[in-house]
C-alpha cells in the first residue's frame, strides 16, 4: 500500500510538470506587458510580482564551489527551520538525527561530532569550541528575514581562518530597509505543532532604519522504528533587533542582536535548556568603487544543559548520572580592508582577535578539566586577485592565526579563473586548511575523576589539516538554463583517532593517527522552464578512504570519523499558477549511511523522500501556504545506529497565515 | 504529540491535482520583477522631463539604453513597441560599454556593472540620462532610480539631486510613492 503511494505520488508529480510546461510555454509574455501599461504608477507598485530567482552578482566568475540559497527559495521551499533550509544546498550532506538534533557537513566527515564546517549569522560564528561542531537547534531566525544563504564546499581557511576545513555557510540577513512594515506568520500542523513569527519594521528618520522580531514554535517527538514516541519534542522562545543607519553617502551602520531560550525532552528521559544572546556591531565605510573598509565587533554568550546518563559498561557503573551545563562566552573584533593596487592587483587584508570564556560544570559520567577555559585567537589574512589577462585571473591568499593550542597556523590559497566567455567560466584551486584542537580533543574525560577514566583527550593533540585540490566549471548555456560542476581531490592529515595506552590499556585517548584521502563530484543546475515554472536538478558523488597511519593505531579501525552518503540526487520544481498560487516539490535521494562511530557498526537505508508547498496569496497581504514534509514513508530513519532506540523521521504536514502590511 | 493521519496526505495531494487542472483551464501568471520593470522603464518617459538639448534633433528616436546584461529579453521591446513621446519614436539599445553611450535618453545599469557604477556614473556626468537600475544600494551611489523589491512588490528610490544634477524633472506621481533618497554620492 504504501509502496502504491509512494509510485502514484511521483507518476503524479511527473505528469502535473509535464502538463504545466505545456500550459507555461504558451504563455503570452506582450500580453501580460500590455496589461500592465494600463495601471497607474501607484498600482503598478502595487502588483505583486514572482522574482527569478536572485543570484549575487558575477556567480559564474566565482573562483569556488559556491552554491546560494535564495529567500524565494526558501520561502518556496516550506522549511521551518535552518537545517531544513539547508537541505536546499547539493553541495552539503544533512541528516535529521532527531527531533532537535542534525548532522550537517560538506565533502563528507559528518558524524554524532561533525568538526569540518564554519558556520556564521551575519559575520558572527556560531560553533562550539566543546567539539568545533554547532548546535544547530540554536540557531534560528524569521526565514522570512533571512536575504541569502551561500554555501561553499571546499576549504576557506584562507579568508575566513581555522575550522573552515571542508566548507563555509554564511547566512546573511536582510537589512533594517528592506524589512519595513509588519510580518505576522502564524500556523500549526502535525510537525511543527505550533509556531508564530512577527517582525515590525520602522524608520527612525530617511537613513536609519530598524526591525524587531519574536518567534516562537513547539515542535513534538520523532518516532522510533516500532511507532512508539521517541520522547523528544521542543520548543524554543527568540527574538532581537537589527538597525541600519547610512550615516553618510559613504558609511554605513549596522547593530543587531538576538536572544532565545528553548527546553529540550531527551530519549534518555532528562531534558536539556539552551539560551544565549548576542550583540553585533558593524560598520563600514565605502572609499571608492575599488576600496572599502569594514569593522566589525561582537559579544556572543551560550548556555547549555545536558543531562548526561550514567556510565556503564558491561552491567558495571563506572560513573553515576549527572548534568553538564557549559556558559560561553565570546569577543570578536574583526577589521577588513579591500583596496586597488595598480590596474591589476585587487587586494583584500585583514585582522581579528577573538576571545573566549569557556565554563563547564561537569557530569559524573562526562567532563571538561579544566572546567574553566581562557582562549586568545589573533588573526592576519591577505588576498590579492591580480588580473593577468582580461579573462584570466590569479588569486593568492593566507591566513596566519596563533592559538592556544597549536601555536601558529598557515592557511594558504592559490586559485586560477579563466572566464572563457561571458557564458563560461572554468577555475582551479589548490588550498591548506586546518582543523585546530578543541576542548573534546585535549581537555575530554569519560568519566571524570576520581571515576576511573576509559576515555580522554590526548593532550599532545594537533591540528587536523586538508590538502585540497579542485576544479570547477559553470555554464550560463542561454538565460534559462545554468549548470555548475565541481570536482575536489583532498588529502588529509592528523585527523582523529582513538588509542590506547601502553601497556595499561586504559585510557583509551585521542591521538592524530588517521590519514587519508576523499574526492567527489558536486553537480547543480536550473532551468527556467518558462516565466513561471523552474526546474533543478543536483548531483552529490563523495568517496572516502581513511586509514590509519602507519605506526599508530585506532580502536576503530579509521571508521569513527565519517558517516556520508556516497551519493545524493535532489530534484526540485517551483511552478506558478493561477495568478495566485505556487505549488513547489522536491524530491531527494539519499545513499545508504555507514554510520561507526559507536559501539554498533550498521547502516542507515538509502531512501527517497519528497516535500511540497503549496501557497495560495488570497490578497496582497494575505497568504495561506500548505506543506507537505517527508511524504513517502510513514516514518524513515536519517541517521543513527541499527537498534529499536534510533528516532525515526515522520511524514508531516502543516498550514501557516503569512500577513504582510 | 499529534500523529498524522492517511487522510491528511491525502487531502494536501488533492489539493496539488486541483490546483493544477485548475491552471490549465486558466492560464495566467503573477507578472515577473523583469516586466513590472520593463513597464516602469517605459512609464519613466512619461514622467521625467528632458531638456530639449537631451535630443540633437526632433525626429530622434528616445532611447532607453541597457548597459551590462540584459535582464529583461523581449520584455522591454515588448514594453516600448510603436509608443512615442512627443514625436520621439521609443526604441531600445544595448550598448556594449558606457562609451558606446550616444543618443541615449533612460540609461538601465544592470547589477552585473555594480563593480564599475562609479566610473560609469562619472563618464555620464552633466549628460541628460536618467539613470536606473536594479543594483543594491545604487540609488545611495548616485543612480537617479533604484528598482528594489520588497515583499514581492517593486518599489522606487529616488535620488532626487542627483537628478535635478543632470537637468532632469521628474513628477511628483513618481516621487510621492517613491522613497526619496538624500544621500548624494558625486565622488571626485
Amino acid at each position: 500500500m504504501a509502496e502504491l503511494i509512494r509510485r502514484g505520488w511521483v507518476a503524479g508529480t511527473l505528469i502535473l510538470w509535464a502538463c504545466a510546461a505545456h500550459a507555461g510555454a504558451a504563455e503570452d509574455s506582450a500580453q501580460t506587458i500590455g496589461e500592465l501599461k494600463q495601471l497607474n504608477v501607484e498600482d503598478l507598485m502595487n502588483v505583486q510580482v514572482t522574482s527569478v530567482a536572485r543570484r549575487p552578482e558575477k556567480l559564474i566568475e566565482t573562483a569556488s564551489a559556491i552554491q546560494v540559497i535564495t529567500q524565494e527559495d526558501i520561502r518556496r521551499s516550506g522549511a521551518t527551520s535552518i537545517p531544513e533550509v539547508l537541505r536546499l544546498a547539493d553541495n552539503l550532506q544533512v541528516a535529521q538525527k532527531n527531533s532537535h538534533d542534525w548532522a550537517i557537513s560538506a565533502r563528507g566527515f559528518n558524524t554524532a561530532l561533525a568538526n569540518k564546517l564554519l558556520v556564521m549569522i551575519d559575520g558572527r560564528t556560531v560553533y562550539t569550541p566543546l567539539y568545533s561542531g554547532v548546535f544547530w537547534d540554536a540557531q534560528d531566525y524569521v526565514l522570512a528575514d533571512i536575504d541569502r544563504i551561500e554555501v561553499i564546499s571546499g576549504p576557506g581557511g584562507a579568508l575566513w581562518g581555522a575550522n573552515a576545513v571542508n566548507g563555509v555557510i554564511n547566512i546573511i540577513t536582510k537589512s533594517a530597509q528592506d524589512t519595513q512594515g509588519l510580518y505576522a506568520q502564524l500556523g500549526g500542523g502535525s510537525r511543527p505543532q505550533d509556531f508564530a513569527d512577527v517582525r515590525y519594521g520602522g524608520a527612525f528618520d530617511s537613513d536609519t532604519h530598524f526591525r524587531v522580531y519574536g518567534k516562537y514554535f513547539d515542535r513534538g517527538s520523532e518516532v522510533l522504528a516500532d511507532g512508539g514516541s521517541t520522547s523528544d519534542a521542543w520548543s524554543q522562545g527568540r527574538g532581537g533587533f537589527r538597525i541600519d543607519s547610512t550615516a553618510s553617502a559613504r558609511d554605513k551602520l549596522t547593530l543587531q542582536g538576538d536572544f532565545y531560550q528553548g527546553s529540550e525532552n531527551d530519549q534518555t528521559g532528562g531534558s536539556s535548556d539552551s539560551s544565549g544572546a548576542n550583540v553585533l556591531g558593524r560598520w563600514s565605510r565605502r572609499i571608492s568603487d575599488e576600496s572599502d573598509l569594514g569593522l566589525q565587533t561582537y559579544i556572543d554568550q551560550t548556555h547549555v544543559t545536558d543531562p548526561v546518563a550514567p556510565l556503564i559498561v558491561n552491567g558495571l557503573e563506572f560513573a553515576g548520572p549527572g548534568t553538564l551545563h557549559d556558559a560561553l562566552t565570546t569577543f570578536d573584533v574583526d577589521f577588513q580592508h579591500r583596496l586597488r593596487i595598480g590596474a591589476a592587483n585587487n587586494v583584500v587584508w585583514g585582522l581579528g582577535f577573538r576571545y573566549s570564556h569557556d565554563v563547564v560544570s561537569n557530569a559524573p559520567a562526562l567532563a571538561f578539566l579544566p572546567p574553566t577555559l581562557d582562549r586568545d585567537l589573533y588573526s592576519i589574512f591577505g588576498q590579492d586577485e591580480i588580473a593577468l589577462r582580461p579573462n584570466l585571473s590569479l588569486t593568492l591568499g593566507t591566513k596566519l592565526e596563533r592559538n592556544d593550542y597549536t601555536g601558529y597556523e598557515v592557511e594558504p590559497d592559490i586559485r586560477l579563473s579563466w572566464i572563457m566567455d561571458p557564458r563560461q567560466a572554468l577555475w582551479g584551486a589548490i588550498s591548506r586548511a586546518v582543523r585546530t584542537p578543541s576542548r573534546i580533543d585535549q581537555d575530554f574525560k569519560e568519566a571524570a575523576p576520581p571515576n576511573f577514566v576509559l576515555l580522554e583527550g590526548g593532550s599532545d593533540f594537533k591540528s587536523e589539516s586538508v590538502l585540497a585540490y579542485e576544479l570547477g566549471y559553470r555554464v550560463q548555456i542561454d538565460s534559462r538554463l545554468s549548470a555548475s560542476l565541481s570536482s575536489f581531490f583532498n588529502h588529509y592529515d592528523d585527523i582523529r583517532s582513538t588509542t590506547f595506552t601502553p601497556t595499561t590499556l586504559l585510557p583509551f585517548f585521542f591521538a592524530n593517527g588517521l590519514e587519508g584521502d576523499t574526492y567527489g563530484l558536486e553537480f547543480s543546475s536550473n532551468y527556467q522552464v518558462s516565466e513561471i515554472w523552474s526546474l533543478h536538478a543536483g548531483y552529490t558523488l563523495l568517496k572516502e578512504h581513511l586509514h590509519v597511519k602507519p605506526g599508530q593505531s585506532d580502536l576503530n579501525d579509521a571508521l569513527n570519523e565519517t558517516a556520508d552518503p556516497e551519493h545524493q540526487f535532489s530534484f526540485r520544481s517551483s511552478l506558478n499558477v493561477l495568478r495566485h498560487a505556487e505549488i513547489d516539490a522536491a524530491l531527494r535521494w539519499v545513499d545508504t549511511l555507514h554510520n561507526n562511530s559507536g559501539a554498533v557498526v550498521g547502516t542507515v537505508p538509502s531512501y527517497f523522500e519528497l516535500d511540497t508547498h503549496l501557497s495560495w496569496h488570497a490578497s496582497d497581504r494575505l497568504e495561506f501556504t500548505l506543506v507537505g514534509q517527508n511524504l513517502l514513508h510513514n516514518r524513515h530513519a536519517e541517521y543513527g545506529f541499527p537498534d529499536p532506540t534510533r528516532p525515526e523521521i515522520e511524514r508531516s504536514a502543516y498550514g501557516k497565515f503569512t500577513w504582510r502590511y | 504529540m499529534e500523529v498524522l493521519t492517511r487522510a491528511k496526505c491525502l487531502a494536501v495531494a488533492a489539493a496539488l491535482v486541483f490546483a493544477v487542472s485548475g491552471q490549465l483551464l486558466l492560464a495566467a501568471d503573477a507578472p515577473t520583477e523583469n516586466q513590472v520593470q520593463a513597464v516602469f522603464l517605459f512609464n519613466f518617459s512619461r514622467f521625467v522631463e528632458w531638456p530639449t538639448q537631451a535630443f540633437a534633433a526632433p525626429n530622434d528616436p528616445f532611447v532607453i539604453g541597457i548597459v551590462g546584461n540584459d535582464p529583461f529579453g523581449a520584455r522591454l521591446d515588448q514594453a516600448v513597441r510603436n509608443e512615442q513621446i512627443n514625436g520621439h519614436r521609443l526604441t531600445v539599445r544595448r550598448f556594449r560599454s558606457i562609451a558606446d553611450v550616444d543618443n541615449c535618453q533612460i540609461l538601465f545599469i544592470d547589477r552585473s556593472e555594480t563593480g564599475r557604477l562609479g566610473q560609469i556614473l562619472s563618464a555620464l556626468d552633466h549628460r541628460s540620462i536618467l539613470t536606473v537600475s536594479q543594483a543594491d544600494g545604487a540609488a545611495q551611489q548616485g543612480v537617479m532610480i533604484q528598482f528594489a523589491t520588497e515583499d514581492s512588490r517593486i518599489r522606487l528610490r529616488i535620488n532626487v539631486e542627483s537628478a535635478r544634477a543632470a537637468g532632469l524633472t521628474i513628477s511628483s506621481k513618481l516621487l510621492r510613492p517613491a522613497e526619496i533618497v538624500g544621500a548624494q554620492a558625486k565622488e571626485q
